[in-house]
């Protein structure tokens, strides 16, 4: 068995340099980790500095500043980083270990071949003036101003007194307290005369918050946690913030030189491109990745291409350092020592059948194909995953599965149903994520199935094709199952959904061949589910045995 | 490329009644590409039959195969040996196809498995957009690249009419006003002057089947023709 594996390996050339997008901290980190591991490294930043001034979390009390500062001077010390600033990502093209991009530069467009990309771009802020019926302007202002006039002229709030109003317009996330508690300390150290702060919903669950919290209420700053946003007054140079306090039973007023609105933290402008140029998925709230409980929390839906930071999510500084140095050990997993041994036979197209409709580009849930112009479509065997849809979707057949060809699965069915008994033929084609190891948990617990099951093994559901599903009822089976992950646990993303749609219309084209559609179902399972998987076929067989046997055998 | 889409069951069927031995006969061009009678669908287009024909208890013997294109005889050629098993031939090709392979195979009837839609494009996996109507009086050229014989409701040459409703076609809501977006792209491209050319209507009347004959084999024709 080894053996003869290792004769259908081959080794193929990987490139071993890294582009990381991103010149904020998290950017900052992965490229000297990369670097640090021996890959050579592109860093591109579409701000014209990298580093803490590229950093969208606090510009002011950022703990360890130096620390920082320094992490990104050592980028020009370090050998093998390029740092491109005023640059973007313009196109990429090709797999993992055989990505080229285009970056354009202020005055030129480069172009770099790399094995893995790391995306770790910085999120967007935007002050939540609507949502407190405000306009910007005299004493009303937003979170990153305040930050900007602390950064510069600390001394101008000396003697004023400022109030935040946050957790009213949005509900609360650890940063935004964060920001708040780092500006506090920074007015009463610049000598404000008052800090009021009043939050709807506090999150303090973060590293530290809640000692940070505690120790600018202890040098005076006053928190207010109200049910409602409090009234506010502008009038000029000043405002008025009131409420009703319930437990004194009293209106109580405060006026304040300048209050400060809370901001979102919301997805990076650059992701929507990035996400669109690199093929990868974007999760419910715009972010870069969807959920797959499959896969490490820093890797996307394509081999090689990795997200850090806030290009994933809104956290704090040592979390999204955290990600970097994870995703740097990603990339070395992929990188290796530039070389990979991969199957010679994972996904091969047939170049004489094909007919170049990009389908299989257009269904590969992984960015796995490309094409050459001389070649038509090549299927990476690093970035392929072997899940088997784009197989099932070609209208020429000309792709096949190493170890899941079409003759291999069409002679297994027509071999499992060379003879029917008395019991219902039942013909259950398992995803091996999910359904097959729920069979056999169930076997392995002794539950009871049908006599007549016969399982059928498939890379994902994704494999499996209309005309097995067809070829099943033909040879005689009399209930055909299709059996894949739930919703959203694919580990191919789609191949559940793919087969899903593809028993409707296998449905619809027995029916309209005059069989019932009852005989032909789709279940969702999970891996550890023996006792779902026994009920499923149970319940299938008595739905069989009351329809009775296929008109077909 | 030219789209199609497979006939409902019940129309095949109804065609094949009376024969026992089909050939189905997939193109691998644009049908394939519009995934209407390719491969994959030759061999679903039979396994419908079988289970229909079974139950039925009228059982057929299928063949299947699928040709290049069936708009080129050579490639029907493959064929020949093959068609004298079976008493008709069901193709998957467009009207074109189904025609040629009708010529090629006089002695078989040949039936269509598929509807001729139109020439359209690809906008994602199995989805289609008409684009051309094969007009033969191309003028995208000063339309902006907009087909007004394919995309206006009414194939004006100059436009809009009076019914073109903010940015709408005066048919319905849905359905863009070709002129419109024309106007658009012209001003976009500052080339605007051009929509004030009246051009010509189309002698659309009295319209014969076409053939055509690129410039660079004309001669290779008449030598055929001699
Ligand atoms: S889906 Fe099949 S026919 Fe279409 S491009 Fe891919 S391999 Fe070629
Ligand atoms: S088998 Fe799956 S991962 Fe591989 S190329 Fe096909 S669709 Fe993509
Ligand atoms: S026969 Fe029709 S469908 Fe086939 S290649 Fe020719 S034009 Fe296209
Ligand atoms: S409204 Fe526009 S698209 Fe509709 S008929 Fe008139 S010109 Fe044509």
């Amino acid at each position: 068995m080894t053996a003869k594996l290792e004769t259908a390996m081959e080794q193929i050339e990987i490139a071993t340099g890294v582009l990381v997008v991103g010149g904020g901290m998290t950017g900052v980190a992965t490229a000297l980790e990369v670097a640090r591991q021996g890959y050579p490294v592109t860093l591109i930043e579409a701000g014209e500095k990298v580093g803490p001034a590229a950093e969208s979390r606090p510009r002011t009390g950022l703990p360890d500043a130096r620390r920082l500062q320094d992490m990104a001077a050592r980028l020009a010390q370090t050998d093998g980083i390029e740092v491109l600033t005023a640059t973007r990502l313009d196109a990429a093209a090709g797999v993992a270990g055989d990505f080229k991009v285009w970056l354009s530069t202020a005055e030129d467009v480069l172009e770099r071949r790399v094995g893995a990309i790391v995306v770790a771009t910085e999120f967007d802020t935007a002050p939540l003036y609507d949502g407190y019926g405000l306009t910007p302007g005299g004493a009303v202002i937003g979170q990153s101003e305040l930050e900007q006039r602390l950064a510069g002229d600390p001394g101008s709030f000396s003697g004023k007194t400022v109030a935040f109003v946050a957790g009213f317009a949005q509900s609360g996330n650890p940063m935004v307290m964060q920001r708040i508690f780092h500006c506090v300390k920074a007015l009463q150290d610049a000598g404000a005369a008052g800090v009021y702060v009043y939050v709807g919903d506090l999150k303090v669950a973060d590293d530290g918050l809640e000692r940070e919290y505690r120790t600018g209420r202890d040098r005076g700053a006053i928190y207010f946690k109200l049910k409602e946003a409090p009234a506010i007054a502008a009038s000029g140079a000043q405002v008025v913030i009131g409420f009703h306090d319930p437990v004194v039973r009293q209106q109580i007023e405060v006026t304040a030189d300048c209050l400060v609105v809370e901001e979102s933290l919301g997805v990076g402008a650059q992701c929507a491109d990035l996400a669109a140029i690199l093929r990868i998925d974007i999760g419910p709230r715009g972010f870069l990745q969807s959920d797959n409980i499959y896969r490490f929390p820093v890797a996307t839906n394509r081999e090689g291409i990795f997200v850090a930071g806030a290009s994933r999510e809104v956290r704090s500084l040592p979390w999204a350092l955290a990600d970097a140095r994870n995703a740097a050990l990603q990339v070395a997993e992929v990188l290796g020592d530039g070389t990979r041994l991969v199957p010679r036979d994972k996904a091969v197209v047939d170049i004489g059948k094909c007919t170049f409709c990009l389908t299989c580009y257009r269904c590969c849930p992984h960015g796995a194909i490309y094409w050459l112009s001389e070649n038509k479509p090549v299927i990476s065997p690093v970035a392929c995953q072997a899940c088997g849809i784009c197989a099932s979707e070609c209208p020429m057949d000309a792709i096949q599965i190493g170890g899941f060809t079409d003759d291999l699965i069409r002679g297994q069915i027509a071999a499992k149903l060379a003879q029917v008994n008395g019991d219902p033929a039942i013909v259950a084609f398992c995803c091996q994520n999910s359904a097959l190891p729920a069979g056999e948990m169930a076997a392995t617990f002794r539950m009871s199935v049908p006599a007549g099951l016969r399982t059928i093994q498939v890379p994902c559901a994704g494999k499996i094709d209309l005309q097995y599903i067809l070829d099943a009822f033909v040879s005689g089976a009399d209930g055909v199952l299709v059996m894949a992950c739930h919703p959203g646990n694919c580990k191919s993303e789609r191949g559940n959904t793919y087969a899903s749609w593809r028993v409707e219309d296998a449905q619809r084209l027995i029916a309209g061949a005059g069989l019932e559609p009852e005989r032909l179902r789709f279940a969702t399972l999970a891996a550890n589910m023996g006792t779902d998987f026994k009920a499923i076929v149970v319940d299938m067989d008595q739905k069989i045995r009351e329809l009775g046997k296929s008109r077909l055998h | 490329m030219i789209v199609a889409e497979r006939k409902p069951l019940e129309e095949i069927e109804s065609m094949l009644k009376g024969y026992r031995r089909v050939l189905t006969v997939g193109c691998g061009t644009c049908v394939a590409v519009c995934l209407a009678g390719g491969e994959k669908e030759v061999g679903i287009l039979n396994a419908e039959l079988q289970i229909a024909r079974k139950l039925d208890e009228n059982p057929i013997e299928l063949g299947a195969a699928c040709v290049e294109r069936q708009c080129d005889m050579e490639f029907l050629d493959e064929l020949q040996g093959m068609v004298d098993q079976y008493d008709a031939i069901l193709s998957m090709a467009c009207g074109a196809g189904v025609q040629f392979m009708a010529e090629r195979f006089e002695d078989v009837p040949v039936f269509p498995a598929v509807d001729t839609t139109f020439i359209g494009a690809n906008r994602d996996v199995g989805w289609y957009e008409e684009k051309c109507r094969a007009c033969g009086t191309c003028v995208l050229g000063m339309t902006a690249g907009i087909c007004p014989v394919t995309m206006c409701a009414k194939g004006l040459f100059n436009g809009p009419c009076g019914g073109t409703n903010n940015g709408y076609c005066e048919i319905g809501n849905d359905q863009p006003c070709a002129w419109y977006r024309i106007y658009e792209r012209l001003a976009r491209q500052g080339r605007l002057e051009q929509i004030m050319e009246i051009h010509p209507a189309n002698e659309w009347r009295n319209q014969t089947p076409r053939t055509l004959v690129q410039a660079a084999y004309r001669k290779r024709k008449e030598l055929a023709a001699s």
